[in-house]
């Protein structure tokens, strides 16, 4: 057993390769091949100028047999500068993705707080309930919300056979809706991280609140809440980075006015075929993401040190 | 802290007049189809330092959890200060904790955590922040009030965990296994401090431990536990010398144990014969007891004299064969194979520097002691 690690190890000396490097460089060469270079060409076409061809495109650099000459094109930037339209897309994008990720934080953190106050056998039972809906396809959960919230859904039929509403709410084709849904599909994401946080949670720190004097509202917002944070912060990344781009949902349960920065891509990709314009949404998104996110990585680092 | 030393009658549970401080009346609690608590009756006096004793699970931090309010009796009650315990909060009750763990809160400085009871309260900050400051005096934490509890040592987080409990200048402070997590050194220094803190603030103290010579060195009073009940309350000297259970003898300091039935019983003496003792066992006072009855008889290595020749004495002489030899500094314990079979400890004062000889191993020695020396006991 033994022999055979030490020919193996020796095998890879000889090319120059430890046993550590190789398990990093599975993952960075993942990274690079998956995310850097797509990455890379994704920025390379956002420069370059339409064209009716195919690919639609016009290449960056150009070789006329003796020298080349590169064409940087940043009207695509300045276009989505000067149209008020990409604007106000990621506005509305972002405060689609801020609420949903506020509304996920407040029905989720009770929801990891029970789960991980819950003795055994219970707590792994509601685990896998909140992960069970993993195990249905994504499209199909959200048409079904859209059986749930159609004029003629489960809803509205519901209310009205109640005697509670004559006339149906009208919920489909609405933001509300793509809140429901986006806080409905995320919810997982900002419970398991809140979950790992709070059950490590030393009950003895609640019971030395209580026996200081803290009632429970005062444990909660001294004690409780600044231990938790780094799962906030982490649940809250979570939901709101991905919400940002979220497209099907907006897609199905949204209306047309639901200009989200996902769809705004999808049409300039598929719609318009301007494939410069629509690289560029996407690099500009992953700038205005980029931003958000070191803001809460560093909120995270900080309320980790705390601990 | 310029309070005056509380006048107290100077023993209060052997008086009948004195009202207890708290009152544990047929205490019982159970987790399930287990008793951690079953059935404890006990009266606690103002200004005691009172401790309760007992290995791990025999229920005594069940029994404090349940003053702490932490857990509720399921039969029984509980009085403080002349106040039914049932139903209330912990954050109602006149009392505070110091943790086993300290539960110290890790996000804030030494001083926030202290500040934390006075400012539930509703003390006023400024007001808060003079009486942290006067209590970290006192625990000598005052350079440390900006760190936060990871930034301590043990001796240190032991000592901010002590100033937030003591700050709200409770009735009652409860300390779970307070020094736990010390070593030796720091535990006698912290142990003389609590002391000095009880005696400054008249603070009643009610302490859990395991450690029978920190019960001993602290309390007023101390009650031994078993397996859910209260066995022995009594003074140290009292728990020490007179156990009334081969448990409490066992528990509390090192014992030798010898069965024997009672052959003679006069008001004056009795004798016990006890083939592993090899002999008969002298008492040189009456005791209880029938002829013909098992009885145990329990003696401390301390009352047990060592010597090469044959002592002068009429009653409780054996002969047995040196097996071990610990020199401990202050003393040197033996033990000592009779022929019985049975082993017995022995310790010998070192008295001076330098001995001339020694007893060393497989020697053949003389054990004696005087016929007051050990208890018999009868369960």
């Amino acid at each position: 057993m033994t022999g055979a690690r030490r020919v193996t190890e020796s095998a890879l000396g000889r090319l120059g390769l430890s046993g550590r490097a190789l398990v990093v460089a599975v993952p960075l060469v993942w990274l690079l091949v998956f995310f850097l270079i797509p990455f890379l060409v994704v920025a390379k076409i956002s420069l370059s100028e339409v064209t009716i061809a195919r690919p639609p495109y016009l290449p960056l650099l150009e070789w006329d047999g003796l020298r080349a000459t590169l064409n940087l094109n940043f009207e695509n930037y300045a276009y989505l500068w000067n149209d008020p339209l990409y604007g106000n897309a990621y506005l509305f994008s972002v405060r689609v993705a801020f609420v949903s990720a506020t509304l996920a934080l407040l029905i989720g953190f009770p929801m990891a707080y029970y789960i991980a106050r819950s003795p055994e056998p219970r707590r792994t039972l509601l685990l896998t309930a909140v992960i069970l809906p993993f195990w249905t396809s994504f499209l199909l959960r959200v048409y079904a919300w859209q059986g749930f919230l159609r004029s003629n859904g489960v809803i509205n039929n519901t209310l009205i056979s109640l005697g509670i509403i004559d006339t149906p709410i009208v919920m489909l084709q609405t933001d509300f809706a793509v809140y429901i849904g986006i806080v409905y599909t995320y919810l997982p994401f900002m419970i398991l991280p809140l979950y790992a946080n709070l059950v490590k949670l030393d009950d003895s720190l609640l019971e030395a609140s209580a026996d200081l004097g803290g009632r429970p509202v005062a444990t909660f917002f001294y004690v409780t809440l600044p231990l938790s944070m780094p799962g906030i912060i982490a649940g809250f990344m979570l939901v709101f980075v991905p919400a940002i781009g979220e497209f099907v949902i907006p897609e199905l349960l949204g209306g047309p006015n639901t200009l989200m920065i996902g769809r705004v891509l999808w049409n300039e990709f598929f719609a318009n075929r301007d494939w410069p314009v629509a690289s560029a949404v996407a690099i500009a998104m992953l700038v205005v993401l980029v931003v958000p996110i070191m803001a809460l990585r560093s909120a995270q680092a900080r309320a980790e040190e705390k601990r | 802290m310029s309070q005056p030393q509380p006048s107290l009658a100077p023993k209060p549970w052997l008086s009948s007049e004195a009202t207890p401080f708290v009152r544990i009346q047929k205490v019982t609690k159970k987790f399930g189809d287990f008793t951690a608590v079953d059935d404890v009756s006990l009266d606690i006096y103002r200004g005691e330092l009172f401790c309760l004793l007992g290995g791990s699970g025999c229920g005594k931090s069940t029994l404090l959890r349940m003053l702490a309010g932490f857990e509720t009796p399921t039969e029984g009650r509980i009085i403080i200060d002349g106040q039914d315990m049932a139903g209330i909060a912990p954050y109602d009750r006149p009392t505070n904790m110091m943790f086993q763990s300290y539960a110290l809160f890790p996000h804030m400085t030494v001083e926030a955590n202290v500040a934390y009871g006075l400012l539930r309260e509703g003390v006023r900050k400024a007001e808060a922040r003079e009486r942290v400051a006067e209590m970290l005096r006192m625990v000598q934490l005052t350079q440390f009030a900006r760190r936060k509890p990871h930034q301590l040592s043990g001796g240190q987080r032991q000592r901010v965990a002590l100033a937030r409990a003591l700050v709200k200048q409770p009735k009652l402070l409860l300390l779970d296994e307070p020094l736990g997590a010390l070593d030796k050194k720091l535990r006698e220094e912290t142990q003389y401090e609590l002391i000095r803190i009880q005696e400054t603030l008249g603070v009643t103290f009610i302490i859990v431990t395991h450690d029978q010579e920190e019960a001993m060195t602290l309390s007023t009073r101390i009650g031994v536990m078993n397996a859910g009940e209260i066995v022995q309350v009594g003074e140290p000297p009292e728990i020490y010398e007179f156990p009334k259970s081969r448990f409490v003898a066992d528990f509390v300091g090192s014992v030798n144990i010898f069965p024997g039935r009672v052959v003679e019983d006069e008001p004056d003496f009795i004798r016990l014969d006890s083939p592993e003792m090899g002999g008969t066992i002298h008492v040189g006072h009456g005791v209880s007891c029938t002829l013909n009855q098992q009885m145990w008889f329990a003696i401390r290595p301390e009352k047990i004299t060592v010597t090469r020749d044959r002592p002068d004495a009429e009653h409780n002489v054996v002969q047995g064969l040196v097996e071990e030899v610990l020199y401990m500094g202050n003393l040197t314990a033996f033990r000592i194979r009779l022929d019985s079979g049975k082993t017995i400890r022995a310790t010998r004062a070192n008295l001076s520097r330098q001995e001339h000889e020694p007893i060393s191993w497989d020697e053949r020695v003389w054990l004696h002691w005087g016929d007051t020396s050990g208890v018999v006991l009868a369960q």
